[in-house]
């Protein structure tokens, strides 16, 4: 601490003046346990880590704490946090003129090198144009004209970049881990020789996993689908995205910004592999995030242990799409509950599958204090479980329950979609028929508590055909058809034990949207930002009609995007990315859909799906 | 919830902090849990409570208002080992927060409620004669929450030690059962005022006993 750790006073000052009167004033000033503050003068390249929505649920994600964690690491660059202000605090500082700030040096972000934004679902777009606004700067990217500050994103959404092309200059495809630091590297190099921003763009270009839209020309056919896209030199005609090949070896944070406040998930997250095994075909983090590694148990139990003392969390979480499909996932819990349970600390495992929800899992996680169990069936019927390839029976899920409810749960959570591909009233019947057979299930618990009734709560979502999936093809349901099938299933229903919640349409319809957008939504992403769309995520600000009016003025029809078949020969907006599995993978894949047919999980036989063919054999660890 | 209530052990250390700057914006509630993560991250071994679902045993003397800092509050807690003083004041900063800090530790003397009296010192953009003249009136009515509602007080036969220099500095009654916050003052002043005070800054200097001794 004898280091001369740099924090702009007079800024500080300036929020004195009013942040008392702003609803929680902690999530504004940075200053947590695990911050890092650096001498300002020995600093060469100063990233703005963007999360494009509030403080609560940014400071909850592990992507950003990976990154945060491994661009600090190089002593002469710093990476801060900036999250997006609530509107009370934003109306303060647009009224005094204090531009968007990064928590720990509370410096004006448009002073740094990089503006760096991670993008983890479509309702954020605005939330970044607002973000840019408010920092100070214009949203659109050729009006920025100076090599910094740069504005760059990654995260799952930028596999279709093309909705945001207009307001972002360069893209990183893929794993962040190693490009993000060669992008610094570049950056500390074309400051030095004083090179101007078109040409770091086509330098970057040169790097695997970068994408400068700025290099790309789009041209569209007469019926409005996308003609071609072509690559201007020196940018390649396709961009890869990038993985990390050693997963082991990778950088994993040793502390995270330990918050002040109570946010989303506040307790150590600790990565246990990436990829998914499943295939589930609606399920785009399920393809986007092959290859399939594990973590080895040492390094996951070092990693907990490091992060646990560090920020003296007594939860540590394991993330992973699907945990339980580490390999010796009975191992891998026994090596860490010795030591969780020596030192008291909870051991929570989201994501389990039904089909691995075994009583030794069970056992493991019942240390945790006893609130409600979520599945996740998706589908009401075999059936159309068979065509989304969510290779879970109805014995399954009942099994679980079953061990659920002799464990001393009586809250179940059941999640399911409406509107998939091929979707008949039977299967959305099937949805309540399953969720009766869970409470029956209760009932036949001969050690239930007497009196109490089981709650089982149905939560019906809206299917949203994501790219690089292989429903990337498939039409959304309309809301006429979505209401009828909510109708339909409300008609049916007949149990007080089981409640229905329904998502609402405009927003299944927006993400549906933005989601295959081509470049020209970009425009009707400005001008629903123009006409006060931010933190569309946030039901309390979400406002469709402002994005209808937009559509409209730019002439764009959001059926186009969203409820329309698009034929396997169409190029799509995101044609010149390559994610690594294949379109033919996904074509395949659509047609067996059709046809009820399943496809194994990667682990019992590999299906081809293109990984193999891009990196080489021994990347993907599902079968061996 | 049948929690076994099991008797609390006395604690035997005392640490002073400081809470300032940025960490003024932490709510106690916040504070509570910052220090408790600062105690496992510094692996003080602390008592815990021997119920169902054991929690580490902290008690903080006076809770400070969100927006005010403190420059030695206090915090107890039982070290189930010996643990030089120097070094648990030390250990703790390693894991404290930038902006607040340990000052130092030593073994409880006094209890809780031997506290009556807090001393604050209070800077803003404030006329300070006219200020003075304001504290010089017959009577300062205001309006106190308590858990009844609210009730009407005067803080004028509370408000002791009053010096307006460079700074204003006054002590006012403090303690568990009866504490006067001193934004309660300023808040009439700003009434009487008819406009809004700017950048208001008010620091807890001292926290006192019945013979104005410090709480040890």
């Amino acid at each position: 601490m004898t280091e001369n750790l740099y924090k702009n006073t007079e800024m500080m000052n300036k929020l004195d003046e009013f942040l008392l009167d702003i609803q929680k004033p902690a999530r504004y000033i940075g200053g947590e346990v695990g911050s890092v503050i650096k001498d300002k003068s020995k600093v060469d390249v100063r990233f703005a880590f963007c999360f494009p929505d509030t403080y609560e649920i940014g400071m909850s994600h592990l992507g950003m704490k990976i990154l945060y964690g491994l661009k600090n690491a190089v002593p002469n660059y710093w990476c801060e946090r900036v999250f997006m202000p609530l509107p009370d605090m934003e109306e303060q500082m647009r009224r005094r003129g204090i531009p968007l700030y990064a928590l720990e040096s509370l410096d004006p972000i448009r002073e740094f090198d990089f503006i760096g934004f991670t993008i983890q679902y479509e309702l954020c777009y605005t939330t970044i144009l607002e973000m840019l606004d408010l920092a100070g700067l214009p949203v659109l990217a050729e009006e920025r004209t100076e090599l910094t500050p740069l504005v760059v994103a990654g995260g799952p959404c930028v596999c279709n970049a093309e909705p945001l092309c207009d307001f972002i200059d360069l893209f990183i495809i893929g794993e962040g881990e190693e490009v993000n630091l060669e992008l610094m590297r570049l950056m500390e190099q074309c400051k030095k020789e004083s090179a101007p921003k078109r040409e770091f763009l086509e330098r970057a270009a040169q790097i695997e996993g970068i994408y400068i839209p700025s290099l790309y020309d789009v041209e569209y056919n007469a019926d409005g689908t996308v003609k071609s896209i072509t690559a201007r030199k020196p940018a390649p005609q396709t961009v890869t995205k990038r993985i990390v090949h050693d997963i082991d070896k990778m950088y994993a944070p040793d502390n995270f910004v330990v918050p002040f406040c109570d946010i989303v998930h506040n307790r150590a997250v600790v990565e246990v592999l990436r990829g998914c095994i499943r295939g589930c075909r609606f399920c785009q983090a399920g393809y986007i995030y092959r290859p399939f590694r594990e973590k080895g148990k040492t390094a996951i139990l070092d990693q907990t242990r490091c992060l646990c003392e560090n920020t003296g969390y007594d939860e540590v979480s394991l993330s992973s799409l699907s945990t339980s499909d580490y390999k010796d996932i009975e191992g891998l819990l026994k090596t860490l509950t010795d030591y969780t349970s020596k030192n008291g600390i909870n051991l929570s495992l989201p994501s389990l599958r039904v089909d691995r929800f075994s009583e030794e899992v069970f056992k493991e996680i019942t240390d945790v204090r006893k609130s409600g169990l979520t599945f996740a069936p998706e589908a009401g019927s075999q059936r159309l479980r068979n065509v989304i390839n969510k290779n879970v029976t109805e014995k399954n899920v009942l099994d679980s329950v079953k061990i659920a409810f002799e464990g001393g749960y009586s809250a179940i959570k059941l999640y399911f979609m409406l509107g998939l591909p091929t979707e008949t009233e039977e299967d959305i019947e099937g949805i309540y028929d399953l969720a009766k057979a869970v409470v029956e299930q209760f009932y036949a618990n001969p050690n239930r508590k007497k009196g109490k009734a089981p709650s089982v709560s149905v939560s019906l979502s809206t299917f949203i055909p994501k790219p690089f999936t292989p429903f990337e093809f498939e039409p959304q349901a309309s809301e006429e058809e979505i209401r009828s099938k909510q109708k339909h299933i409300m008609e049916y229903a007949n149990d007080k034990k089981i409640t229905i919640s329904r998502s609402k349409y405009d927003v299944s319809l927006l993400e549906a949207v933005l989601a295959r957008a081509d470049r020209r939504v970009g425009k009707a992403v400005y001008l629903a930002w123009k006409k006060g769309c931010k933190l569309d995520g946030w039901e309390e600000y979400f406002d469709m009609n402002k994005w209808r009016e937009a559509f409209g003025e730019c002439g764009l029809d959001m059926s186009f995007y969203a409820n329309r078949r698009r034929e396997y020969d169409e190029t799509a907006p995101w044609s010149h990315i390559n994610m690594l599995v294949s379109r033919e993978f996904l074509i395949n894949e659509n047609k067996k859909a059709h046809e009820g047919e399943t496809t194994p999980n990667c682990r019992e036989q590999c299906s081809n799906c293109g990984i193999i063919k891009n990196v080489g054999g021994d990347i993907c660890r599902a079968i061996r | 919830m049948s929690e076994v209530i099991s008797a609390v052990p006395s604690v035997n250390t005392r640490v002073f902090f400081s809470k300032t700057d940025r960490a003024k914006y932490i709510s106690h509630l916040d504070l509570n849990r910052a220090m408790q993560g600062a105690i496992k991250r510094a692996k003080l071994p602390v008592w815990y409570t021997e119920g169902y679902n054991p929690h580490m045993y902290v008690q903080f003397m006076l809770p400070l208002s969100l927006g005010q800092e403190g420059v030695r509050e206090v915090l107890d807690f039982r070290l189930l080992e010996d643990v030089p003083f120097e070094e648990v004041t030390e250990r703790l900063n390693n894991a404290l927060p930038l902006d607040i800090r340990a000052v130092e530790t030593a073994a409880p003397v006094l209890k809780n409620t031997d506290i009556t009296t807090a001393e604050y010192e209070i800077t803003a953009d404030i006329d300070k004669e006219d200020f003075l003249k304001f504290t010089e009136s017959e009577k300062i009515i205001v309006e106190k929450k308590t858990k009844k509602g609210t009730s009407e007080i005067n803080l004028k036969p509370l408000i002791s030690e009053l010096s307006v220099c460079e700074r204003i500095t006054l002590r006012l009654p403090a303690g568990n059962d009866f504490n006067i916050n001193p934004m309660l003052l300023l808040d009439a002043y700003r009434a009487a005022l008819g406009k809004e005070l700017s950048r208001v800054r008010i620091v807890r200097t001292k926290i006192l006993c019945a013979d104005g001794s410090e709480f040890r």
